[in-house]
């Protein structure tokens, strides 16, 4: 158990930001470590064990989100219009302080992005978890999800777009 | 400043979640429940040595059987007996299909139309009517509602 507990905040992390759900996480982390239990013998002394334990909690993550996605596909894409993609335009400047959030200390820093994170769709909060905290590349993040470069870039840009104002908001509010 | 540069920014150095106390507990647990389950359960791998020697020799003997002599055998005499069974039933079969034919050839002369255009017209308002309200029901009642709209 000494394994885990040097483990399980990196894996409970990964899959709570990814998911925005604390209990759906903790399901899937159970998951990740009941794998990793059964390659234990090589797992035990490897030094690649958290980037091992790191991989399957995203993959698995990201199954665990497809498996509804796939369910609701044929509804929630009809709302999906055509000529919405908005890869190419110019990424928004922003008139923030460079001080943003600078007088929060890490944790207090940490709440607040976890929580605007939450109030994301699904589909903008999976794009911008995997750049900004797994930072995948563009092109990894589409082979992932199976979309195309397009959508990830116009997820990623309207996830940051709302995602600031939250942050902004959040700051102004504690201090 | 630019979105990606701020949020680059404000992420880096971020501390890790604290997993729940319990997560430990229920892996544990777990590995437990898995532990006491019976071999036979478990992958082919956990099962005990002369359990695994048995299972071989057993596949290897179906094998040996299916391809050897014995399976050539068995297939000649399945033919042999397929032949002889008379094709009553065979007639009865298409005898029901050639009435079922007749008698919806005869409806379809006979029905205007218009009733059976209709009738399929309404067939379908009924079948999407009833797969939409299964459809909001499920998404009403099942479905997590932070993951309906999940469309990455």
């Amino acid at each position: 158990m000494t394994f885990m507990r040097a483990y399980q905040d990196m894996v409970f992390s990964t899959a709570a930001r990814l998911t925005g759900n604390d209990a759906q996480a903790e399901d899937i982390a159970q998951d990740v470590f009941l794998r990793a239990y059964e390659h234990f013998s090589h797992l035990r002394n490897s030094p690649t064990a958290g980037g091992w334990l790191k991989t399957v909690a995203t993959n698995l993550t990201l199954n665990y989100l497809t498996r509804y996605r796939k369910r609701w596909r044929l509804f929630s894409e009809l709302k999906e219009h055509a000529g919405e993609d908005s890869s190419g335009d110019p990424e928004i400047e922003w008139e923030v302080p460079d001080t943003l959030l600078a007088d929060l200390d890490a944790d207090q820093r940490r709440e607040l992005i976890d929580g605007a994170l939450r109030q994301l769709p699904p589909h903008q909060r999976v794009v911008v978890v995997l750049y900004h905290f797994e930072e995948l590349s563009y092109q990894d993040i589409a082979i992932k999800l199976h979309v195309s470069l397009a959508k990830v870039k116009t997820d990623i840009r309207r996830a940051r777009a709302a995602l600031l104002p939250l942050l902004a908001a959040g700051g102004l509010e504690r201090e | 400043m630019k979105a990606e540069r701020i949020l680059n920014e404000l992420v880096r150095g971020l501390p890790l979640r604290r997993a729940p106390a319990a997560l430990e507990f229920r892996v544990r647990r777990e590995l437990e429940r898995r532990a006491a389950r019976p071999w036979w359960f478990r992958g082919f791998s956990h099962w005990p040595p002369g359990a695994r020697v048995s299972f071989v020799a057993v596949c290897i003997a179906i094998i040996g059987f299916t391809v050897g002599d014995g399976a050539w055998t068995m297939i000649e005499r399945t033919l042999s007996d397929a032949a002889a069974v008379p094709l009553s039933w065979t007639h009865s079969t298409v005898a029901v299909i050639r009435s079922g034919c007749e008698v919806a050839g005869l409806l379809m002369r006979v029905i205007p139309a218009t009733w059976i255009y209709g009738g399929l017209t309404a067939g379908v308002a009924l079948y999407m009517t009833l797969f939409g309200l299964s459809a909001a029901a499920y998404r009403a009642l099942y479905l997590q509602p932070s993951l309906a709209g999940d469309r990455q």
